[in-house]
């Protein structure tokens, strides 16, 4: 077993000092009350002594005994006891069977002459329960057989309170309230003395051993047990602690926490009771006598006196830790908690638990380390400072003094095992992960995240990225510097940005993109610098780099201007600017356009005449590559046509803008100088069906309607044409456009078979969009009524439902006109059924489907009257209402 | 250092482990122990309670510190082992007085520890056996393993008579079914299983001995030991 220096001996009174050289005298009992030093000898003297403790520099105490006094007390036996009781100024020495008080200074006895007569043995209540300062409860063990006595002590006198007997003779006694622990002859007992009532503790032979009863606290005693046992037990008959193992012939014991001290024939020995460990052994032959009085141990044997001087804890522990037995030390100082004030002992305890994580990190028991760490509330720089290069250079960090461990680095600590190394670098880095955001970084956040940091890149841990893009304080200088070494170029990029300088970041980007530098952790780092530049709030930056990013990929890149905020490309993105920067990328300067035109819906004539101007110009490009002219239309083309009908702006442009802006244009396309120019280009080019569209947005519509018939000999889109071309009209312009479609399908051009079904298909169909009257003067006299029949009942029907429709107003006109003249005229009037009773009034709710129509105006005629309305057709009032139309 | 609020001990014959029943559940290992001296303690956190689970020591020297470790326990372990039929007369004939000075409604659990070293199996060797002290009868097998000894059944009829003995009712504790455990310390089996269902059916106890009553540390005065009063009470 390993041990521990708890105790030193130091000598207290050296034998000479005693009873000079009567060596038949021996040492009985000793007494010790602050710093007086009572003994009692086997010639019936006391002594008293001063004890002085003094503790030289080196931290070892030594003792000086200055003799007082000594006195026979007068019998011719030895002094078998002495007990102070401070309060009274009075000394208890049994001797001869009984107690005498004497003065505590003069040694001299009470003038009374008050005794406690027939005493074996007695004890003194140190939890007393009368209350009474100016008495001590002692209790004695009587000479009657089995019998027990309290008494209370004055100053002068004593007095006997209670009187028990036993069921066994006693041998020794200890008091704490009303309970007496005692030994009997063959067990030991808690008997309390106000109840009578008695509790075995368990048997033990005191005839053949000594036994041992001894006070520690409060309702605690240590008994010697069988075996050798030091046991303890409570005033309830229970043992809360476990038992300490002592040797079988133990003479005495002392309690000076938490150590248990015992003394044999050889050895003074020590137990925890903490842990019930045997600590320290001290060579002490003859010893006969071990007490403690309040803290203080004292030893001796039959000639001489000692102390046994605790170690300060704290150095106790410090060995412990010394040789790495933490578990020790922590009970050590959790048992001491108690001992010393609050706060002293929290600052103690923290460093313990600190030194004790050291331990445990160096043996890379990194659970138990943390645990420790973050108990003992570590400084986290203690341990990054293990860590080589971890700590910035501006830390102003310094090692606790005096030092925590006894590590300069991790090198020493795991003599350049790398795998170790590692594992405490991964250690250190979950560690600092996790305090990072608690209270443990406060004050040196820098210090912390940069370590992290430094590990991260070390490690090519994925955190890093993580680290530098959400909240961090990695110092720049540090950290950069790093991040360079282990050429961690994007994640440099990242510090920069964090640390507002988003030229540097960019920069660095551009130069991996460009393949100057070589960092690989991002694949899609273009992109990467597009989204950067398009979140951007520095234009200045983004017109740096526009350039390269367009040259890269001009889709792509345009992102940086089209994908950006709207509010914010207004404020500070002139997009005049950005058209002339993308000038050299057509398929950038495209994608801005339509993002202008179609996103942005800019009302802006320039840029959706510039828009039609490059779609067309594309189209123009991609056309002779395609095989005949019934390729399929190409999305732009479908961009271009989509655009030439949706907008309205670039005819605008043309018309107004030709001399100044359009010049511009010119000069990119020479060939577009007017808008019929264009229409000739788009013709010429075979793009009929543009070509058609901007016959349509000039009013062209005759042309435009020809191509799409005559060139195209494409129906629908005739007809379609006719649609979008009178969205937004009045009617009667659509009705021009269809008859103008018509007059095509029917009028003089190259002629096809197909055209008079077209046109008849066309009436038949869109009835509605045409006049009649009109049509049929057209039509050719050959066509049968069959073929336009659905053409001519709808035409008929149409012109029967205006004609009533007509007839209906014109008569609520009337009537209205009546009811105006009534209520001006005053006079009886019946109006003539003519304009609703002959022609048939159904026709009106039945085609219209509203009955109530009418019928409220009918009774509110009648209302008007307040008399059956017309007695002529002797209707009742009641609308008529026909269905047989 | 924190109360415990209850307290279970382990009793039983020497040699029989209880030290290592105790140190395989609270440290998970198996190491080799020595003959305890005196007694020791644990403090086990369970849920919200701390139960401090007492090793005594089983040598004879000791056995008049049982009843002081006894007092007030809310639960006894009481071990034997299943290759020793000597063990389980034992804890009738010499522990089961030590208990007089538990808690009334102390709960007992009877573990024959140490089936490893017997054949494998419940009930393989001599069904009819019984628990005589002694060698096993036939001696046919050539195992290095011996034939167990002890069969639950005598443990749960042990049980029985330690309900006789206390004058407790079966239907007022736990079957002895439940009650009745073969472990093995070294190979951990059924370990953890005894002292959990132990620490279970323990807490209530507690809480019924601390809802009922003040603190025992003024009980001697009003009240007189449960073991003297029983059986005066009883017909």
């Amino acid at each position: 077993m390993m041990s521990t220096k708890a105790f030193t001996l130091v000598p207290a009174v050296e034998r000479e000092q005693l009873m000079g050289d009567g060596e038949r005298v021996s040492l009985e009992c000793v007494e010790c009350c602050g710093r007086n030093l009572y003994l009692g000898t086997s010639d019936c003297f006391v002594y008293h002594f001063l004890l002085e403790e003094k503790t030289v520099p080196g931290g070892s105490a030594t003792f000086t005994a200055t003799k007082q006094l000594h006195r026979h007390l007068g019998f011719k036996k030895p002094v078998n006891e002495l007990r102070a009781a401070s309060a009274l100024y009075r000394l208890l020495a049994l001797c001869d069977g009984s107690i005498t008080l004497v003065h505590m200074l003069s040694l001299e006895p009470v003038p009374s002459g008050a005794r406690i007569k027939g005493a074996t043995a007695f004890a003194l209540n140190e939890n007393p329960v009368s209350g009474d300062p100016f008495c001590v409860e002692v209790c004695i063990i009587s000479v009657k057989r089995r019998t027990i006595q309290v008494f209370l002590v004055y100053e002068d006198r004593v007095q006997i309170v209670r009187e028990l007997s036993t069921p066994e003779q006693p041998l020794a006694v200890a008091v704490d309230g009303h309970f007496l622990c005692l030994a009997l002859t063959t067990q030991y007992i808690i008997l309390n003395y106000s109840t009578g009532v008695a509790q075995d503790l368990f048997p033990f032979c005191s005839e053949e051993k000594r036994p041992i009863v001894k006070r520690i606290g409060r309702q605690e005693f240590l008994l010697a047990g069988p075996g050798g046992l030091g046991m303890f037990a409570t005033v309830a008959g229970v043992s809360q602690r476990a038992p300490v193992h002592w040797s079988e012939n133990v003479v005495g014991a002392a309690v000076c926490f938490p150590y248990v001290i015992a003394l044999d024939s050889e050895f003074i020995t020590v137990h925890s009771m903490l842990d019930q460990q045997q600590k320290q052994t001290l060579p002490f032959k003859e010893g006969h006598i071990l007490q403690d009085f309040e803290g203080r141990v004292i030893v001796a044997t039959s000639k001489g006196v000692y102390v046994l001087v605790p170690l300060p804890l704290e150095k106790q522990i410090q060995d412990l830790l010394a040789s790495r037995r933490v578990e020790e030390a922590l009970v050590l100082a959790k048992g001491a908690r108690r001992n010393i004030p609050k706060e002293k002992f929290q600052v103690m305890y923290r460093r313990i638990l600190q030194q004790a994580g050291f331990i445990q990190f160096a043996q890379l028991q990194f659970l138990e380390a943390k645990e420790l760490f973050r108990s003992g509330q570590l400084d986290v720089r203690e341990l990054i400072s293990l860590y080589p290069f971890l700590l910035p250079t501006s830390s102003s960090f310094t090692r606790s003094h005096p030092p925590l461990h006894e590590f300069a680095d991790l090198n020493q600590l795991t003599q350049g095992d790398q795998e170790k190394v590692a594992r405490c670098k991964h250690f250190l880095m979950s560690y600092l992960n996790e305090v990072r955001s608690t209270e443990v970084a406060n004050g040196y956040k820098e210090d912390v995240d940069t370590a992290l940091l430094k590990l991260y890149t070390e490690a090519d841990h994925d955190s890093l990225l993580d680290l530098l893009v959400t909240e961090n304080f990695c110092l720049l200088a540090d950290s950069a510097a790093w991040l360079e070494k282990h050429k961690k170029y994007f994640a440099l990029g990242l510090l920069y940005h964090y640390n507002h300088q988003d030229a540097a970041a960019v920069q660095l980007w551009v130069r991996i993109v460009n393949g100057d530098i070589h960092d690989c952790t991002r694949s899609d780092l273009y992109e990467y610098v597009v989204d950067f530049l398009t979140d951007s709030l520095d234009p200045d930056l983004v017109w740096q780099y526009a350039d390269w990013v367009l040259q890269k990929n001009p889709e792509v890149g345009v992102q940086v201007f089209t994908k950006r905020p709207v509010d914010e490309q207004e404020s500070r993105f002139n997009p005049d600017d950005i058209i002339s920067c993308l000038k050299k990328y057509p398929q950038a300067l495209v994608k801005y356009l339509e993002h202008l035109v179609m996103d942005r819906r800019l009302q802006k004539e320039e840029y959706h005449t510039h828009l039609a101007v490059l779609y067309l110009d594309e189209v123009l490009q991609q056309r002779p590559s395609a095989s005949g002219k019934d390729a399929d239309v190409t999305e732009t083309q479908a961009k271009l046509r989509r655009l030439l009908q949706k907008s309205d702006l670039y005819r605008v442009h043309f018309l107004l803008v030709a001399a100044l802006d359009w010049h511009r244009l010119a000069r990119a396309l020479p060939f577009l100088t007017s808008r019929s120019h264009l229409t000739d280009r788009t013709r010429g080019a075979g793009l009929p069906v543009e070509s058609a569209i901007l016959h349509g947005k000039l009013e062209q519509h005759e042309e435009a309607l020809r191509i799409l018939v005559h060139e195209l000999a494409d129906f629908p889109a005739a007809e379609d044409y006719c649609l979008w071309c009178s969205e937004g009209r009045a009617p009667p312009y659509r009705q021009r456009l269809f008859h103008l479609l018509l007059a095509v399908y029917l009028g003089p051009g190259p002629s096809a078979p197909e055209l008079p079904v077209a046109a008849a298909d066309l009436l038949n169909r869109r009835a509605a969009e045409f006049d009649a009257a009109r049509v049929l003067q057209l039509l050719p006299g050959s066509w049968s009524v069959q073929l336009l029949c659905p053409f001519l009942t709808g035409a008929v029907r149409d012109s029967v439902h205006a004609r009533r429709t007509t007839q209906v107003a014109v008569g609520l006109a009337r009537s209205e006109n009546l009811i105006y003249k009534y209520d001006k005229g005053g006079k009886e009037i019946c109006p003539s059924p003519e304009p609703w009773s002959r022609p048939c009034l159904g026709g009106w709710s039945c085609y219209y489907g509203s009955v109530p129509a009418f019928s409220i105006y009918w009774k509110m005629l009648r209302a008007r009257h307040r008399a059956p309305f017309c007695r002529k057709t002797g209707d009742t009032g009641s609308s008529p209402v026909c269905h047989n139309y | 250092m924190r109360k415990p609020d209850g307290k279970i001990v382990l009793l039983g014959d020497m040699n029989v482990g209880k030290t290592s029943l105790l140190q395989r559940y609270m440290e998970r290992r198996f190491p080799d122990t020595v003959s305890t001296v005196g007694g020791a303690f644990y403090l086990k956190q369970w849920r919200s309670y701390n139960i401090s689970i007492w090793d005594t020591a089983g040598r004879e020297q000791f056995h008049g510190l049982g009843s002081m470790y006894c007092r007030g326990a809310a639960a006894v372990i009481l071990t034997y082992d299943v290759n020793q039929a000597q063990s389980l007369l034992e804890l009738e004939d010499r522990f089961l007085g030590l208990t007089d000075t538990a808690s009334a409604d102390c709960l007992f659990a009877v573990v024959g520890n140490k089936v490893d070293l017997s054949e494998e199996g419940p009930g393989e060797g001599g069904q009819e056996g019984g628990h005589g002290p002694g060698p096993a009868g036939g001696g046919g097998c050539a195992a290095p393993r011996l034939p167990k000894q002890v069969q639950p059944e005598d443990a749960v009829a042990f049980y029985k008579k330690i309900l006789k003995y206390k004058m407790l009712d079966e239907k007022d504790v736990p079957a002895a079914e439940q009650m009745c455990f073969e472990t093995s310390a070294k190979t951990g089996h059924n370990v953890d299983l005894l002292f959990e269902t132990l620490f279970d059916t323990v807490v209530p106890v507690i809480l019924r001995q601390r809802a009922q009553g003040p603190p025992q540390t003024v009980d001697i005065a009003s009240s007189r030991p449960p073991a003297r009063t029983r059986p005066a009470c009883c017909a």
